[in-house]
């Protein structure tokens, strides 16, 4: 490239094109985090929602199942029909909002495994003739109506697969958190991360700056300075031009056109 | 010394970095613009910038001093391991500010080391990229300077003269012009076959190139966790057990043999050493671990042992196996041929075989001297005669290489590394090396050291690629004057 103008022009241009470029690059990937990180706290806030429905419909058919097991309260079981399919319910609505439904398979086992369990009791209840009972008041009914064939049951098999599938509830919770969008992934152990385009980007603007700096003292300054200090000595003790800095171009024309002056007006002197 | 045109010369080397940056970028886009898409990006954009503006101030066509050359070499490849930071900076993953810089110092150095717990989690670009910075250190970054670079006169040598072992540079007996174009094609040419024979071995396409170029560059980063034990394919273990080999070779040499010149591998003294050294100790793993019963089959034996002695002697370290798990025997030949290397002339790094051999040969001077104290002993390498200067840098350089590995050993274990995980960790990476033993085994990498320890290990691969002095002329102010 020649011609001093057009390679400060291309200098000044190439620092503001990488600012503007790298700008918007940066830009760019602060906007995909954005977005990532928002999608990641929208699921995360949903799927606290839907957990925390699934511990009130689990709360609410284990209340079920412990009054008509263990106090023979038969009208609960309604109540305990419809809190598993509300649970059901969440865990399908779980399944369309997430991004991986696999990883749903163990809470709907759980799920499946707590309506078979429930369903069990149920029918080997059925076998035994229906007693009429009326419904005493809360406060008797321990003592009153405690059928223990029930209270085993609920201890040995039903509770343990309730604990089980609010584990897994609680696994559910946390899952979001540890499975974070794969941009979003990448700033998990360093935040500062989300700014390195911008301070990488920085970094070469002031390396292309030092440099532009050293090169215009070498080839434009230096010259000049010489160029001039050389004139002087020549008008002022008829020391002979010479200019030994690196030149470039229109200052090469510069030096040739002073030493060509110098040479006609020694000429004309002679 | 003209630093514009030191700057010159190492903008033009960032070129060819930002170049393949932008091939990774491109790489990432036709993967689904994945996330390695904007990192090699604005990495290839922001390493172009600064490598193209040198270029737009300072003249070309000027030649260029020995010192100068010197500088370019090792300036080149110092910036080339900071720019080539930016993408794994900017992508994050496992990269923190010390990791990425192990990582890229690992990549431009031909090491191959890592501080990836999970390479396979990388975008396809970004593991392309880092696969580039291998191939791209393999034979030596101020090449591509020299090739793309019309008209340089006599700087050509100059660059080659540093960036080639000084053993190197008396084999070669062509214009430096023509080292060039042997280097390029023997590279590329090389490369490519086994590029072809890889995936006619059952890779895809995409591994074949990546592995092919990390085996050619005798650097050893793998696209996979498990390096090559991943394919658990005897084909793929012996083409590139071949491309390893091949590369670890004078590339004057090879060169010499296709044209059918005298001076071939064939009649080389180095390569016949060279290759008693690597069947020997085949065989004394191969006895060690068949009959230590660690392989049931003699032939598994053999196939592991073969190729752990390639890959390491080659100092390329890919690997097949766990070797943490052989004999104390097969560990110890292994650690051996960590420390001789390959040849002078190649790709590989290390103490090289050139230099054992010459001071093998000073050992047996000496004695036979004491026996004839009156008469005049003269060492020869493949019928030329060794001048005492030679002779006396090559002890030099072996003992600075031997103390370097003992102090870098000695400040592994003053932050905690056990005595093995230590020592083979300074010999894995001044040799440019890779996997070490213990904690940094074949199937371990350098993740959970220190980060001071990273950044130890960092600077000593860098005076491993550059052989020691190189580097450290650097740091002297009146060399620069």
């Amino acid at each position: 490239m020649k011609g001093i103008g057009k390679r400060v022009t291309v200098g000044f241009l190439s620092i503001v094109v990488l600012l503007l470029a790298s700008g918007i690059i940066s830009l760019f990937e602060l906007s995909n985090l954005s977005n990532d990180t928002e999608v990641i706290l929208s699921t995360s806030r949903r799927n606290l929602e839907i957990a925390k429905e699934m511990i009130k419909s689990a709360h609410e058919h284990s209340q079920a199942v412990l009054h008509y097991a263990i106090f023979n309260d038969l009208s609960k079981r309604d109540a305990s029909r419809r809190a598993l399919g509300d649970l059901e319910g969440a865990l399908v609505k779980a399944k369309n909002e997430a991004a991986d439904a696999s990883r749903l398979d163990s809470l709907a086992a759980k799920i499946l495994h707590l309506r078979e369990v429930s369903q069990s009791y149920v029918v080997a209840e059925a076998a035994i003739p229906e007693q009429s009972v009326a419904i005493p008041e809360p406060s008797v009914l321990i003592e009153v109506n405690q059928s223990s064939d029930g209270k085993v049951w609920y201890d040995n098999n039903y509770k343990v697969v309730y604990e089980e599938l609010m584990e897994e509830i609680q696994n559910f919770m946390t899952h979001t958190h540890t499975s974070l969008a794969p941009r979003a992934e990448q700033l998990n152990k360093n935040a500062y991360r989300s700014v390195a385009p911008v301070f990488i980007s920085l970094v070469v603007v002031i390396a292309i700056v030092l440099m532009f700096y050293f090169f215009m003292r070498i080839y434009l300054v230096k010259p000049i300075v010489q160029t001039n200090r050389s004139l002087s000595d020549f008008l002022t003790y008829r020391l002979p031009f010479s200019v030994k800095a690196e030149l470039l171009d229109e200052l090469n024309e510069l030096v040739d056109n002073i030493e060509k002056l110098i040479a006609i007006y020694k000429q004309n002197k002679a | 010394m003209r630093e514009s045109v030191i700057l010159r010369y190492i903008g033009a080397v960032m070129l060819c970095v930002s170049a393949f940056m932008a091939v990774s970028a491109v790489i990432s886009y036709v993967n689904n613009v994945d996330s390695g898409f904007y990192p090699l990006l604005l990495s290839a954009l922001l390493t172009f910038t600064l490598g193209a503006f040198p270029l737009l101030f300072v003249p070309r066509g000027k030649s260029i001093s020995n010192k100068e050359g010197f500088a370019i070499v090792v300036g080149s490849w110092i910036l080339a391991t900071i720019v080539g930071m930016f993408p794994y900076l900017i992508w994050g993953g496992e990269f923190s500010l010390v990791n990425a810089w192990f990582e890229s110092v690992s990549g431009f150095t031909a090491t191959g080391a890592t501080i990836l717990n999970d390479i396979e989690a990388l975008p396809q670009g970004l593991l392309f990229y880092r696969t580039s910075t291998n191939w791209l250190g393999g034979v030596g970054v101020v090449m591509f300077a020299l090739v793309i670079l019309p008209s340089l006169g006599t700087s050509r040598m100059s660059l080659s003269n540093v960036e080639l072992s000084s053993l190197a540079r008396d084999n070669y007996r062509y214009r430096t012009q023509v080292i060039v174009r042997i280097l390029l094609v023997i590279y590329v040419g090389l490369t490519a076959i086994t590029t072809l024979s890889l995936k006619f071995a059952g890779m895809r396409w995409f591994d074949a190139l990546n592995h092919a170029m990390s085996a050619c560059a005798t650097a050893g980063f793998s696209t996979k966790n498990l390096s090559i034990a991943f394919y658990d394919n005897p084909t793929v273990e012996l083409i590139l057990a071949a491309a390893m080999l091949i590369s670890s070779l004078h590339f004057g040499l090879i060169y010499a043999t296709f044209l059918r010149k005298s001076n071939n591998i064939f009649r080389s003294e180095v390569v016949r050493t060279y290759m008693l050294i690597i069947a020997a100790a085949t065989v004394f793993i191969t006895v060690s671990l068949y009959g230590a019963s660690i392989y049931t089959s003699l032939f598994e034996a053999f196939r592991h042992s073969y190729f752990q002695v390639v890959s390491l002697i080659t100092t390329t370290g890919f690997s097949t196996a766990d070797t943490n798990l052989w004999t104390p025997l097969a560990i110890v030949v292994l650690i051996f041929v960590s420390i001789v290397c390959a040849c002078a002339g190649s790709t590989s790094g290390g103490m090289k075989v050139d230099r054992l051999l010459i001071f093998c040969k000073i050992l047996w001077a000496r004695i036979r001297h004491q026996q004839h104290p009156n008469a005049v002993i003269r060492i020869r390498v493949d019928g030329v005669v060794q001048d005492n200067e030679m002779l006396n840098n090559v002890v030099l350089f072996i003992v600075t290489y031997i103390a370097l590995i003992l102090v870098a050993s000695f400040t592994n274990t003053l932050f905690g590394q056990d005595l093995m995980t230590a020592f083979s960790s300074a010999v894995a990476c001044v040799g440019n090396i890779g996997p070490g033993f213990g904690e940094v085994g074949s199937m371990g990498n350098f993740a959970q050291i220190p980060s001071i320890l990273k950044i130890q290990n960092s600077f000593l691969m860098l005076m491993g690629r550059l052989e020691i002095f190189g580097f450290i002329q650097l740091f002297f102010l009146k060399w620069w004057r």
